[in-house]
């Protein structure tokens, strides 16, 4: 029994205390250690005694009177008792303002502490102790810097003061300082090894931080073996255990973790770590209990944060997601940095994206990223916010990094693959081709909409063969293989049916299939394959089959009107427009607001001339659009264009307004979708129309690049205006290029209007041949379109009378101009005498004026004909006299030499013989010189003679052809009515416009006709590019329907999902 | 079933060659080919070499037919001036000169016995029946309406006959026109029988099956892309076969009667297997519309195979082996 003895005061006697029986009441202890003047420690070992029996009131009690001014007065000189009496008092402040939570009654007992320490100071102010004291509160109060210095003061003074040491230790190991840290902590142990445990734990601590993560586990069980309760030993072990993540590992973990909790039950660390584990084993009761008392044993926040976090984790997986998301909150409020603790942030933000707050839910994720930028999960559920959210950049950027991260989860690739399909195509089929991989090699199930638009998109890329693969793969095995095979198909595909019931011939075969018992099944979810599989076979132009599978998809699902208008694309394409007419009619029986069914039919009256029913229809169509789709507004732009050369006279107001109307609609639609082709090629077209054809070269020009750079934008007409505008600017090779090069790109060299284009320009740059030979391929395209053979009559007529103009011409050429003159006479006539017979819509007379006009030239071409085979004969004679001549002169020249030979040999000889008789001699030869040279001169005249004859003969020949030009006039000014004719036969074609003012024009004014005809011309290259383009326009009204549906349906596809 | 690619003739005309037909051999001379051209000639070819044995001048604008007699002594080519011109194959003189205005000529077939020579009479809405010993025009044929249909005032009333093509016993002619009607008639009554439906484009070419007892079978080839298989008794459409992208110019049946070959704008020659009704095999050789493929008889040291050539738009003309 430990007991305590006061000295009497003036005695030897002393007072027993027994330590265990100190009264209950202070006073009593406090009153007799007055009065005996008992010595100041004696004051401080009882305050200690009450202290350790937790008795604080009693503790403080006798401290207080233990520092009262009664006592400092009593006590003046002892100073080292009376400072301790203060420190005690300043440490114990110091400790309740560490553990309190109330932030204003911290201070105050922060406060009061330091007044404590304050006054022991003032007794001495180099006592160690109360530096240490004071380093404490500072510590306590985080005031670190002030505490180093505090405790260095101490250690100034004694460099193994144990406590300084540790105070030391414990601010490096809050600045982070753990190495410093240690070496103190170890100084502490060297100079007192039989210090508690608790230096060991910050030993162990500081190793920890330093990542020995071996010798911490040795100090930590250091310290367990010296004090076998110490919790925090227990708990820090049991956390690196639970670290192994290994079984055995988790479990002696968690065993210590329990010890933990059974010394003291209030650690909130291992109360955490306790509910995690439970929370893990689905104990929630458990968890929630045990994280409630965590929260109410600390205060330290991250702590706190984790019990909040696994409180949150709880409810979250419970389900009960308002209270999980307010755990998650008041988790995410105890942490300062997301560094510190992250697991709340992604906790809170898969709340918030549940609860829909993607905003909210977007930064917590973002805060997780920070931390952890490679996090999967975490990664996949912002890409989906933000695809949620419509960012599809940010979306696409960390959908592509979760892909990099985790290159073995098909479902990273699938969003990535929907998210990129409307903006990269082939981007999109790299995802979702890897994902269909990785679901295959996972043997796991492929979904149906993967391969459906994995399908889509080699669709789109015009990959046909691996779409037909894909679409058969979601489809898997099915009534409909019979069909697409066509090997087998032949045995169930039905004969003897008569063509004109062909229609109904598909329906009527599932329905005998039906009766026969093989069961005709069309399961929902392929039925968006399979229409789509139809589509590719229809690209690949089997429409057979094509149209069967429509049919099946019409038998099961009557209400699917794509099916219908597909079917009535494949008729229209075959030119069956009864049976595509009442396609349509079938769809809009279903729906008669359906947008792309009025937009077919509208199209279909426009081409069988139904021109009013079809606005109509296309107003119609436009109003049940609304706004989403511009095609009704250029249809009727184009319906516009097109009104303005309907009327058989010309009427600028009329043409003015329509174009005017044209262009609004057009630019509406470009209002709207700056990128739409076909508004572009309206406007151009307009343009080109009012004259502006640098505006339209440029529109065109522009849409043409944007056009070829897409591969499923299949725009000939772009092409064709271009090519107009070229040609109304006088650049006839570029012209024909381009009408070539569409020609070949989109029509297979078939389409006989570009022929007729072609010619036309050949026409205008006078390469008559070319034309011509254009003309026929028409013709051979076309064989009962008469206004070729008209054209091709009108080339040649043109062609020959040019041939007569030329001041040079073989026999050959005339001739050659004969016989074609011939075939237009012959060609002109047969379309007169057919005219009865057909109609090919020109006048009569008109071709009979031709008629006429090619005989007349030919009579002349006969008259031609002859003077050339004159001049021909006539020259070949010249050539003969001149032969004869060059003969003659050679003959002379020869006679001559031989002459001159024999002369020399003579003279020779005479020189040899007769050097004498020189003179004589020369005289002679003299005379035999003269009369050389007068029989020469003879010679030349004649020469001359016959020039002059021959001048005589030219000058005739030009008196003649004074005499021609009148005739030539004639014909010019026939040949005039010829070209404009020519022209107005190109408007035959398309519309009829103006003919009549131009031929009265040349009528009145025939030497005005030149510059007639060329302004005619440029209005005439107004106006060929405008039906025709918006001809073109309409045809598109097939292929674009044709690309969108695929696409809708590939949409539609997600919105199943 | 198989093409075998043997040669080809680039530039075996000055432009296009538009039509192509097989001169059945005779005494003197193996089968030879006759093709008929933009350039305004009609050539003769020997297949082996191949060798170009004539070159026929002679017609205005370009020759859009020609045909030879079951004798391989005559033929007839025809051009868009209208004109037939009937000529000895070996020496090239001009037998006849033919003319029916106003009707222009397109196709033109000899019937197998040879005595009649029928020309597609394009706008005239007929086709004309000329005697091959006297050169006479000696029946037309006329196309009637369909029934119920009024004509419309734009394409006029008429059908314009581009095609022709006899049975195999001369009975029946069958012409296809503009509109893709096909008429069927009895030639030894002169008597229109009954129309084909199903066609909605221009029907290019036409060919009776070659197979004994498949001789009311009808192939038709169409610019709506589709070869058709009739029958012409049942006037009922048995297949349509589908897969060429481009109108189809041009059809013709092998001499066994197990496939037909067509030749489309698309560029390519298609080998059709007809039990099938799938496209055995597609020869991708021109650049061009292929405007005729024709079929030769069998050749004489293996009898079951035979020629085929193919004339294109690209001025070319190929020889492939049947077998």
């Amino acid at each position: 029994m430990a007991c305590l003895y006061i000295p009497v005061k003036s005695s030897e006697e002393v007072v027993q205390v027994a330590l265990d029986q100190l009264p209950l009441d202070a006073t009593d202890i406090i009153d007799i250690l007055k009065a005996e003047q008992a010595p100041l420690n004696l004051w401080l070992t009882i305050a200690r005694e009450y202290f350790k029996q937790g008795k604080l009131e009693q503790f403080l009690q006798i401290l207080k009177d233990g520092s009262s001014p009664e006592v400092d007065e009593n006590f003046a000189d002892v100073r080292y008792e009376r400072i301790a009496i203060l420190n005690a008092l300043g440490a114990y402040y110091s400790y309740l303002g560490k553990i309190e939570t109330k932030q204003g009654e911290k201070e105050e007992h922060f406060i009061t502490a330091s007044h404590y320490y304050n006054k022991a100071s003032k007794i001495d102010t180099r006592e160690p102790s109360t530096w240490i004291g004071k380093g404490q509160l500072l510590l306590a109060k985080g005031d670190i810097d002030q505490a180093f210095n505090a405790f260095n003061i101490v250690l100034d003074g004694d460099g193994n003061n144990v406590p300084a040491l540790l105070g030391l230790a414990c601010v490096y190991f809050s600045r982070g300082q753990y190495s410093d840290s240690l070496e103190l902590h170890k100084r502490a142990l060297q100079v007192y090894p039989q210090c508690p445990a608790a230096v060991r734990l910050g030993i162990a601590l500081s190793h920890y931080k330093l990542g020995h993560l071996e010798k911490a586990k040795q100090a930590f069980h250091r310290v367990l073996q010296l004090d076998p309760e110490n919790v925090e030993a227990l708990v820090a072990l049991g956390i690196s255990d639970l670290q192994t993540n290994e079984a055995n590992g988790i479990r002696s973990g968690m065993e210590k973790m329990q010890r933990a909790f059974e010394i003291y039950p209030y650690c909130a660390m291992s109360l955490n770590y306790l509910a995690n584990h439970f929370f893990f084993t689905g104990q929630h009761f458990l968890v929630e209990q045990l994280t409630e008392t965590a929260l109410s044993a600390t205060t330290h926040g991250p702590t706190k944060s984790h019990s909040f976090y696994n409180l949150a984790r709880s409810y979250h997986s419970k389900g009960d997601y308002e209270k999980a998301g307010m755990y998650y909150l008041a988790s995410v409020q105890e942490i300062n940095k997301p560094h510190e603790y992250v697991l709340p942030y992604y906790g809170l933000g898969q709340i918030q994206m549940k609860m829909g707050d993607l905003i909210n839910a977007s930064s917590n994720f973002q805060k997780v990223l920070e931390v952890q930028p490679e996090n999967y999960e975490t990664l996949k559920a912002l890409g989906n916010i933000y695809v949620q959210l419509e960012q599809k950049e940010r979306a696409q950027q960390l959908l592509k990094k979760a892909t990099k991260v985790n290159p073995q989860d098909p479902e990273a690739f699938l969003d990535l693959g929907e998210l990129l399909i409307s903006t990269d195509e082939c981007a999109a089929l790299d995802a979702f081709e890897t994902a269909h991989n990785l679901l295959k090699m996972g043997n796991e199930e492929v979904p149906i909409e993967l391969l459906n638009n994995i399908g889509v998109l080699h669709f789109e890329r015009g990959e046909f063969e691996l779409a037909r693969e894909m679409f058969m793969e979601a489809l898997g095995d099915g009534m409909w293989s019979n069909f697409v095979d066509v090997k087998t198909q032949s045995t169930q595909y039905p004969t003897g049916v008569s063509s004109s019931l062909r229609q109904h011939m598909e329906l009527r075969l599932f329905h005998r299939l039906e009766e026969q018992g093989t069961s005709v099944e069309l399961p929902w979810d392929k039925v968006s394959s399979l229409f789509n599989l139809a589509r590719v076979l229809e690209k690949m132009h089997d429409s057979e089959a094509a149209s069967i599978l429509y049919h099946l998809i019409l038998f099961k699902y009557p209400d699917y009107t794509d099916a219908y208008l597909r079917l009535a694309a494949i008729a229209r394409a075959q030119n069956n427009i009864q049976l595509s007419l009442k396609l349509i009619g079938d769809a809009l029986k279903v729906d008669e607001k359906c947008p792309d069914a009025l937009l077919m039919l509208g199209d279909l009256k426009l081409k069988s001339d139904y021109w009013v029913r079809a606005k109509d229809i296309f107003l119609t169509a436009k109003e049940a659009n609304d706004l989403r789709d511009s095609y009704a507004t250029v249809c009727l732009g184009n319906w516009n264009f097109e009104a303005a050369y309907r009327n058989e006279k010309k009427d600028s107001k009329f043409e003015t307004m329509h174009h005017q109307k044209a262009k609004g609609l057009y630019t509406e639609v470009l209002l709207q979708h700056s990128d739409n082709l076909y508004a572009a090629n309206g406007a151009g077209m307009v343009f080109a129309e009012r004259g502006h054809f640098d505006v339209a070269k440029d529109l065109f020009t522009q849409v043409q690049e944007a056009a070829s750079g897409s591969s499923n934008v299949q725009m000939p007409d772009i092409w064709i205006n271009l090519a107009h505008v070229h040609f109304a600017q006088g650049n006839f090779a570029l012209a024909v290029k381009l009408y070539q090069n569409c020609l070949q790109r989109f029509y297979y060299n078939t389409e006989s209007e570009l022929l007729l284009y072609i010619a036309r320009t050949h026409y205008e740059a006078e390469q008559w041949k070319d034309c011509k030979m254009s003309l026929l391929r028409a013709i051979h395209l076309s064989p009962s379109n008469y206004t070729f053979r008209f054209n091709v009559g009108v080339a040649v007529q043109k062609f020959s009378s040019s041939t007569l103009q030329k001041t040079k011409k073989s026999v050959d050429e005339v001739q050659a101009t004969i016989t074609e003159l011939k075939n237009a006479v012959r060609l002109f006539s047969f379309l007169t005498a057919g005219s009865d017979l057909r109609c090919h819509g020109f006048n009569k007379k008109k071709i009979r004026t031709h008629v006429r006009y090619s005989q007349h030239l030919l009579h002349v071409a006969k008259v031609h004909c002859e003077v050339a085979e004159h001049v021909e004969q006539q020259n070949q004679e010249r050539i003969k006299v001149w032969r004869q001549m060059e003969l003659a002169d050679e003959s002379l020249r020869k006679a001559e030499e031989q002459r001159k030979l024999q002369l020399e040999k003579k003279k020779q000889e005479d020189e040899l013989k007769q050097i004498m008789q020189q003179e004589e001699h020369l005289e002679r030869i003299k005379e035999k010189w003269k009369s050389n040279a007068s029989t020469s001169k003879r010679k030349n005249k004649s020469h001359t003679e016959d020039e002059s004859g021959q001048g005589e003969k030219k000058r005739r020949k030009g008196g003649k052809r004074k005499k021609e030009k009148k005739t030539r006039y004639e014909s010019e000014e026939a040949d005039a009515a010829v070209g404009t004719q020519k022209e107005m036969e190109h408007e035959d074609a398309t519309c009829k416009y103006q003919m009549n003012d131009i031929e009265d024009q040349v009528k009145n004014n025939p030497q005005d006709f030149l510059a007639a005809s060329g302004l005619e011309d440029t209005d005439a290259e107004d106006n060929a590019p405008a039906p025709s383009s918006s001809a073109k326009g309409r045809r598109r009204a097939l292929s674009e329907s044709d690309e969108e549906e695929p696409m809708n349906v590939g949409g539609g596809v997600e919105d199943e999902k | 079933m198989k093409l075998a690619p043997l040669s080809t003739v680039g530039n075996a005309h000055d432009d296009s060659v538009w039509t192509a037909a097989w001169v059945p051999a005779t005494d003197e001379s193996p089968p030879l080919l006759l093709t008929g051209s933009l350039d305004e000639t009609v050539r003769l070819w020997k297949p082996e070499g191949p060798q170009k044995l004539q070159t026929n001048t002679g017609h205005c604008l370009g020759v859009v037919s020609v045909a030879a007699h079951p004798s391989g002594r005559i033929a007839a080519s025809a051009s868009i001036d209208s004109f037939i011109r009937v000529f000895d194959v070996a020496t090239n003189n001009t037998i006849a000169t033919l003319e029916a205005p106003p009707s222009e000529v397109w196709q033109l077939q000899f019937n197998p016995q040879g005595t009649i020579l029928a020309a597609a009479g394009g706008g005239s809405a007929s086709v004309k029946l000329w005697d091959t010993a006297q050169w006479q025009l000696t029946a037309t044929l006329s196309v009637p309406r369909l029934e119920g249909l009024k004509p419309s005032e734009k394409t006029g009333s008429k059908k314009f006959v581009l095609s022709v093509a006899w049975s195999p016993d001369g009975r029946q002619i069958a012409c296809g026109s503009m509109d893709g009607t096909i008429s069927i008639f009895d030639v030894t009554r002169t008597k229109f029988l009954h129309h084909l439906e199903g066609h909605n484009m221009p029907v290019r070419s036409l060919v009776y099956s070659s197979a004994p007892l498949d001789a009311r079978v009808l192939f038709s080839a169409s610019d709506d892309g589709h070869t058709h298989v009739y029958d012409t008794e049942g006037k009922t459409l048995i297949s349509s076969l589908s897969g060429h992208s481009g109108w189809v110019l041009s059809v013709d049946v092998s001499p066994d009667g197990m496939a037909i070959a067509t030749g489309s704008s698309d560029r390519t020659v298609r080998l059709w297997d007809l039990k099938m009704r799938a496209a055995a095999q597609i020869m991708t050789g021109h650049t061009d519309q292929v405007w005729s493929v024709a079929f030769g008889p069998p050749i004489k040291t293996d009898v079951r195979s035979c020629l085929l050539a193919s004339v294109s738009d690209d001025k070319s003309l190929s020889f492939y082996k049947y077998a």
